[in-house]
């Protein structure tokens, strides 16, 4: 018999388990009723979990193909309960360091643990906290949704009632008998999207999940991911939708040409790049005097002029300095936007060749 | 090894491929070619000893066709998944490699026997009908040797599924395998006992004796190993074999013979495992 020491992933009260090792174990938080699973970790995988509150570190991981380094040198940690954005223009490595992270590819160097496993040594034990949604999502051509979805569930332990009621929630309860083959590109994400949910899996790992998708599709896949990090879900997430990542990610990381060049949250990559807001001026008439006024302005950085427009790019704090000063010098302000810098102008400069 | 793993991915490469159309009208083109064979086989004979002809027909068809139902379920298990994105999904689950192929390959097995219980049971019963004294243990025994034969070509065809980097490469793979053992070996090994012949000498009475070099290199074909060992094991055959048939030396033994054959399953099973371990996804 084994005792392990848990945490409730809602309310973070510590439960005392005990079972056989590789037993599967179902509770409920005494404090917040969170109901779960945990399965009662192996003798020889017990002693390689380690205390950690990196739920994934990825360390010094290279891997190349032939003469082509794929990723080079890469090192993350995605703290436990985060969703970390991963993005990198196509061909700079995500998908490659994605699949290292899963163990389906072999790295040439580097070490990745999931919650404190080694993924290379104990593969089968790390992988039991994660849910994976791969960016070419495909079933069993032959299968219905339902049978899809039982063959993963069996693997992971998942009841049937758990199955039906993600095909339900994921919008595809209508689709009976029909075969998985005959779905459209959105029913399949969609599918991929509950297949990764199974079983609630302390980790997701998704890489592209909304590609394909229509609005609605991309807005259940959003709240999906928002309500699995309410449970205390940690979330990788790799996308080329940056206003999405933006909109749900704790961190970012980028990666370019196979190096990692930057992770930290949105805000303090647009401070270590020292990106500004711009703010979008409309004026009833424009002069010389008014676009000089602003452009002598201190921490002013730049100054455009487009027909009865200014776009001037300035330090946040400076908003009042610049009305001040267009008024000034006669102008009459219609229209004032502001728009702080965001994951795109970041993203850009990182990845700029 | 997890079972439950390995026995959920045989599961679904059972109902997977019950559903495939492909190999649905190959094994039942097998059962109806065996049904037809077996039926106008069973008509002109009286009893089980009469029957001779018709199993060696029917070996023969199915040593054609079962080779290529094994190579039709084995061909793309591992690559066509690859390749379609769904092995992604099912290494990302508590499956290693290990019991992946061990779940595909018991899976796949189940449907290749289930087609040759299928095609040879149903003509199992036609000669039931016909024949008054059927020795039904011997033509279990010959049911049992062909799944073993059918367990060989999909061993087979799953390594070279681990192999291949693309399916469409894996199908001309499997293509080139069906001809080199039906046709081009047992050309090449006549062609070479040809050469160390005397033809000269020879009467229409008198039988072939082959160098044991030839019976050695025949031992690298499934099919003949097959063969032998249907003429080696099943009584009408073994009566039906006239003097135009090369005569086995006495050192093949149905246990060198069946050895080969589990020999065949075990090294490619095991050369399966040790490819797809190494094959990044």
């Amino acid at each position: 018999m084994a005792t392990q020491l848990i945490q409730c992933p809602v309310c973070k009260n510590t439960i005392t388990i005990a079972g056989e090792p590789g037993e599967k174990i179902f509770l409920t938080c005494p404090q917040c009723n969170q109901k779960g699973t945990f399965i009662i970790p192996d003798q020889k995988s017990a002693t390689t979990i380690r205390t950690n509150s990196a739920t994934i570190e990825v360390k010094g991981l290279t891997k190349s193909y032939n003469h082509f380094t794929a990723v080079n040198n890469v090192s993350f940690t995605v703290k436990k309960g985060e969703i970390f954005g991963f993005l990198g223009p196509n061909g700079a490595g995500k998908t490659t360091t994605i699949k290292a992270l899963l163990d389906l590819i072999h790295a040439d160097t580097g070490t990745i643990t999931i919650n404190g496993i080694d993924i290379r040594s104990h593969g089968k034990e790390a992988k039991k906290y994660i849910g994976y949604m791969p960016e070419k999502v495909a079933f069993y051509d032959n299968l219905t949704a339902l049978q899809n979805l039982r063959f993963y569930g069996e693997i992971k332990h998942a009841s049937k009632e758990e199955c039906i009621h993600l095909i339900e929630e994921f919008g595809l309860g209508d689709t009976g008998k029909k075969r998985v083959g005959k779905f459209s590109k959105g029913m399949v994400q969609r599918l991929g999207m509950a297949r990764a949910v199974l079983a609630n899996p302390p980790i997701l790992i998704l890489d592209e999940p909304s590609g394909g998708l229509d609005p609605r599709g991309v807005v259940l896949i959003r709240d999906k991911i928002l309500e699995m990090k309410k449970k205390g879900t940690t979330i990788f997430v790799s996308s080329h939708i940056l206003s999405e990542i933006q909109e749900i990610c704790d961190r970012v990381g980028i990666i370019n040409k196979g190096v990692l060049v930057a992770q930290d949250t949105v805000e303090g990559l647009s401070k270590k790049l020292n990106l500004k807001p711009q703010i979008t001026v409309t004026l009833d008439s424009m002069s010389a005097k008014i676009e000089n006024a602003v452009k002598k302005l201190p921490g002013v950085s730049s100054v455009k002029t487009q027909g009865n427009m200014l776009e001037i790019v300035c330090d946040g704090a400076m908003k009042a300095t610049v009305i001040l000063a267009i008024t000034n010098a006669g102008g009459n302000i219609q229209n004032l936007q502001t728009k702080e810098p965001s994951l795109e102008d970041v993203f850009m400069r990182y990845t700029e060749v | 090894m997890q079972t439950n793993v390995v026995t959920s991915i045989a599961k679904k490469e059972i109902m997977d491929n019950i559903r495939n159309k492909w190999i649905i009208l190959v094994a039942a083109m097998f059962a109806i070619l065996t049904l037809v064979v077996s039926y106008f086989g069973s008509l002109a004979t009286s009893g089980w000893q009469d029957l001779g002809i018709t199993i060696s027909g029917m070996t023969q068809l199915g040593s054609f066709l079962i080779s290529i139902v094994a190579f039709m379920l084995g061909y793309a298990t591992i690559i066509g998944e690859i390749e379609r994105g769904s092995m992604c999904s099912l290494l990302s689950l508590s499956a290693n490699r290990f019991e992946i192929v061990v779940g595909k390959f018991l899976g796949l097995a189940a449907v290749l026997c289930l087609t040759i219980l299928v095609g040879y049971g149903v003509a199992g019963i036609v000669i039931a009908f016909n024949v008054s004294n059927v020795d039904y243990l011997e033509y279990l025994i010959f049911i049992g040797l062909t799944m073993v034969f059918g367990l060989v070509f999909l061993t087979v065809a799953l390594f070279f599924s681990t192999v291949f980097s693309k399916r469409s490469t894996a199908l001309g793979g499997a293509i080139f395998l069906w001809f080199l053992f039906n046709i081009i070996l047992p050309i090449v090994f006549v062609g070479l006992l040809a050469t160390t012949i005397d033809f000269t000498t020879m009467t229409m009475e008198s039988q072939l004796i082959a160098p044991d070099w030839y019976h050695v290199l025949n031992l690298f074909n499934p099919i003949s190993v097959y063969s032998t060992l249907i003429v080696s094991t099943i009584g009408p055959v073994q009566s039906s074999t006239g003097s135009g048939f090369i005569p086995n030396p006495s050192w093949y033994s149905t246990g060198l013979l069946m050895f080969v054959l589990f020999m065949w399953i075990i090294v490619f099973f095991i050369l399966a495992i040790w490819r797809f371990q190494r094959k990044d996804i």
